[in-house]
């Protein structure tokens, strides 16, 4: 009996283990994504703005020549 | 946690407002972006009184002779404030650093992969800050040219990934045999 519910014990914990395991990795490519991650069809639009300032001219490039 | 500048100190090394007036200087040939040029390189930075802001302006010098063959463009205080009410969720994740990847762009445009992005804001501490823009202008330097950018982000993302979960066990571990 005792060694039944030992047993279940284990499970239960090696259940929650894994589940923390899984619920941290997911965690942290979550922050990784938010921090750092490729530009999609979900950015096109932010893309789009910044190319047409761009090929406006109201954008221009840094230059060291410019800040003298 | 970030706070908000009552008014926005005068950048050391990154003058915002003077590089987006028209009629600047074109960019010299000699160690400068040309027109074969990988990336190109956006920095949106609306001006939040926080380390990553700091690191960056501190670091942007550097940051602009490991880059340059790419030109970088940055926007304006008020302009990235515009930006910034526009793409509202973006608000609090600036600085952000854009890149385009023009090999993707002119493969694909938008609709796809067609570069990258760091949100530097996102790290709290100076140290933080300071590490996720080295390892940000590693990559930049060390993928220039290669021929499946995508496939390299995603590489390392899942790379990270695996090495966050060995990291996870190893601290368990340790901590439970007590180091």
């Amino acid at each position: 009996m005792l060694d039944r519910f030992g047993e279940a014990i284990s499970v239960v914990l090696g259940a929650l283990a894994l589940a923390y395991l899984v619920y941290e990795i997911d965690r942290r490519k979550r922050r990784l994504r938010d921090l750092f991650h490729v530009l999609g069809s979900e950015e096109a639009d932010i893309s789009g703005e910044l190319l047409s300032m761009v090929e406006s001219g109201e954008l221009q490039p840094y230059s060291r020549e410019a800040r003298a | 946690m970030a706070r908000a500048a009552p008014k926005s100190p005068k950048p050391a090394t990154l003058p915002e407002s003077s590089i987006t007036q028209p009629g600047l200087v074109p960019i010299e040939k000699n160690g400068e972006p040309s027109a074969a040029s990988r990336f190109r390189i956006f920095i949106v930075d609306s001006g939040w009184n926080s380390a990553a802001r700091r690191v960056l302006h501190e670091n942007f010098a550097l940051i602009r002779d490991l880059q340059r063959e790419d030109p970088i463009y940055v926007l304006s205080r008020e302009r990235s404030i515009e930006f910034m009410r526009r793409h509202g969720s973006r608000i609090g994740r600036d600085p952000i650093i854009a890149v385009h990847d023009m090999q993707a762009l002119e493969k694909g445009g938008t609709a796809g992969f067609h570069g990258f992005r760091l949100s530097l804001g996102l790290l709290h501490t100076p140290e933080q800050a300071l590490l996720g823009l080295q390892a940000f202008a590693r990559f930049l330097v060390t993928h220039r040219n290669s021929a499946d950018l995508e496939a390299d982000i995603r590489a390392g993302l899942r790379r990270e990934g695996l090495t966050g979960a060995i990291e996870i066990v190893m601290q368990h571990e340790a901590r439970e045999i007590g180091m």
